[in-house]
């Protein structure tokens, strides 16, 4: 028996035997709800947390009770950076904002634009929406912006103030959530560019006007629209973390099966019942008739920030440090593209 | 002598730190609180250093704030309906998203404001809820365990799974006979191996095998990175592997081949562990039944999500 094998195995009895259905005998008494919070919190006292341990290490019914409460628990942003990704973050930032601010400068050097209310803004995006020329047929467009195809941006929730961001995040609310759920290296160039593009036309040069930076921001955390060849379907990813689809047919968004437990940042259609959508910690999900997303093996734990198919056995998706891998026979397998 | 109480003196300054007089909160209904908590913390009354270091750890504001709901302040209920329902809610779809934990959590609402007991007395579940965490870490908890007692609840009355080992007695053919062997042997290793891991190994296994949870979620629950997850659920399975490899070799006095053929019996069927699969239908519908759950899981959940480092795709 291969090595590969053994180990193969091994995985299935562990599922076998650390089942849900299997009996455990643990010692000592369950843990109730204030105790795994403070566990959790990381309040207990040495000998306390490690009591805990040892009875939720052996008792499947505490385990469940924290598991359902892992469920409830915002995704957390990686705890440890390395001295390297600090520094270089740190560099990034500055550079980029000074970047945009000269590319603004240079691009609108003569602009004085009186300042717009934030239905103006909305009216002019919807204008220069609906000018928008379709989808062509082939290549697809990979990722399209909400607001292109669909009326219902005004009832998008405001962006949350940094201050309001922060503090929900401490008290771990998922409502900061929403804003971390759409990591700025996931999000698409076209999906930049439009926020910029809409923010120059509401006149987001101006310093003095909030409504078109709000707008611009607005746009930079709405749902990411997925448009099939022609615009036969549409997917939509709620939040990163849910999905929604329509076709040409019926014009109304149904919520799609999706089970996600990862961040969802993007995808791609290659047809009307054939959707790619990827996320963090390697998360791949197909579906073949529109509704049911299945995810598929991956043989990494990355943030895969693109995705483009042209069927669905075939595609190619990318991580955020730059990598990318390449299925031919939906997602058994994965090769590892080199640079060159 | 050690006591539950702390002094007022160390009460007073907790009490400012904890604005609980935004509240209108009395001292001596904090001081209270105080002593519940260090009741719930500590199985004997710690020395008074010990129980001011204690005290003053706790989330005060949030120990404050639930004091004044458990009394009915209004101007308390308001602010922690609009900070908190919003937590509660999200935490009740993130549990299920069809909506059903919805209606736990409007009846934890019930239970927060007060049940009135046998003596005629108000009892607020706020009560319960000791500063350890914060409050919306607490209610999350709470509804955690509401949402595990109503499940578990429920699956009384379902019928309970076959017991796969009593279904092992009855192979069919030699081959059968065969394979029960080097099941009853393979299972028997790998739970004394699993059993002689550290409480800690156990726990990550259980989490990403019985809980499904991703490695991700394993971390926030345990504190360590994923990427540290991952590392430590790789090992303990090489851990697990070698231990059985020795078992069956050094006490069961297995051949080389014989122990190849122990692993091979359950990778020559790859699908799935089901008792049934490996035996044939002789081994029993029941069995088939009690894998049902597990194969459904097997094949949809933990095969396709994030692997530990090592683990054969």
């Amino acid at each position: 028996v291969p090595e590969r094998d053994r180990d193969q195995s091994i995985d299935q009895w562990l599922g076998h035997v650390l089942s849900k259905n299997a009996r455990t005998a643990a010692q000592g008494v369950c843990l109730d709800g204030e105790t795994i919070a403070a566990w959790t919190a990381g309040s207990l006292r040495a000998d306390e947390a490690a009591a805990v341990e040892r009875h939720v290490a052996d008792c499947d019914q505490c385990q469940a009770l924290m598991a359902a409460f892992v469920r409830t628990t915002p995704v957390a942003v990686p705890a440890t950076e390395s001295a390297w990704q600090r520094w270089r973050l740190g560099w990034i930032v500055p550079l980029a904002t000074a970047a945009t601010a000269a590319g603004i400068w240079i691009a609108l050097p003569q602009r004085t634009p009186a300042p717009v209310s934030t239905d103006q803004a909305l009216q002019t995006a919807a204008r220069e929406s609906q000018s928008v020329p379709a989808a062509p047929a082939a290549p697809p467009v990979a990722v399209e912006q909400f607001s292109r195809s669909s009326p219902r941006l005004p009832e998008a929730a405001p962006a949350p103030t940094m201050s309001e961001a922060r503090k929900r995040a401490d008290e771990n609310d998922f409502a900061a959530l929403s804003d971390r759920r759409v990591p700025a290296a996931s999000a698409p160039l076209e999906r930049a560019e439009q926020a910029r593009a809409a923010a120059e036309a509401a006149g987001a040069g101006d310093a003095a006007n909030r409504p078109a930076q709000q707008f611009a921001a607005r746009l930079s955390i709405a749902p990411v629209e997925i448009v099939a060849p022609g615009g036969s379907a549409r997917w939509r990813i709620i939040n990163g973390q849910s999905v929604e689809w329509s076709t040409s047919a019926d014009q109304r968004w149904t919520p799609a099966t999706i089970d996600s437990s990862s961040l969802l940042s993007t995808g791609m259609a290659p047809s009307m019942s054939v959707c790619w959508i990827v996320g963090r910690g390697g998360a791949v999900y197909l579906t073949t008739d529109g509704m049911r997303f299945g995810r598929l093996p991956f043989p990494e734990v990355v943030d895969l920030v693109s995705v483009t198919a042209t069927d669905d056995r075939t595609a190619t998706v990318a991580s955020a440090d730059g990598r990318s891998w390449v299925t031919a026979d939906r997602g058994r397998s994965w090769t590892l593209r080199t640079a060159n | 002598m050690p006591t539950w109480r702390l002094p007022d003196t160390a009460v007073a300054p907790l009490h400012k730190k904890a604005r609980a007089e935004r509240w209108e909160v009395p001292v001596a209904t904090f001081a209270l609180a105080l002593e519940r908590s260090a009741r719930k913390a500590f199985a004997t009354p710690p020395e008074t250093r010990e129980l001011e270091r204690y005290a003053a750890s706790l989330h005060l504001e949030d120990l404050a704030l639930t004091c004044a709901c458990a009394d009915g302040h209004e101007g308390a209920w308001e602010h922690f309906v609009r900070e908190h329902r919003p937590v509660l809610y999200r935490a009740a779809d993130a549990i299920d998203p069809t909506g059903a934990s919805r209606e736990l959590a409007d009846a934890l609402y019930g239970e927060l404001f007060g049940l009135v007991d046998r003596g005629g007395q108000r009892r607020s579940l706020f009560e319960y809820f000791h500063g350890r965490s914060s409050v919306s870490t607490w209610l999350r908890a709470v509804l955690a365990q509401r949402h595990v007692d109503r499940t578990r609840s429920s699956r009384r009355f379902e019928p309970l799974p076959a017991d796969d080992a009593s279904e092992l007695a009855k192979p069919a053919t030699q081959h059968q006979a065969h394979n029960t062997r080097y099941i009853e042997l393979m299972r028997e290793a790998v739970t004394a191996a699993v059993g002689r891991l550290a409480p800690k190994d156990r726990l990550r296994l259980g989490c990403y095998y019985s809980q499904e949870l991703t490695l991700a979620q394993i971390g926030s629950a345990l504190g360590e990175h994923e990427a540290t997850v991952s590392r430590n659920l790789a090992r303990a399975r090489r851990e697990i592997r070698s231990d059985v490899e020795r078992q069956l070799r050094d006490q069961k006095h297995m051949s080389s081949s014989q122990i190849d053929e122990c692993f091979a019996v359950v990778v020559d069927d790859v699908g799935s562990l089901d008792v049934a699969d490996l035996l044939g239908s002789a081994a029993g519908d029941h069995a088939l039944a009690a894998g049902q759950d597990r194969q459904r899981k097997d094949t949809a959940g933990k095969r396709s999500k994030e692997r530990p480092e090592g683990a054969s795709a």
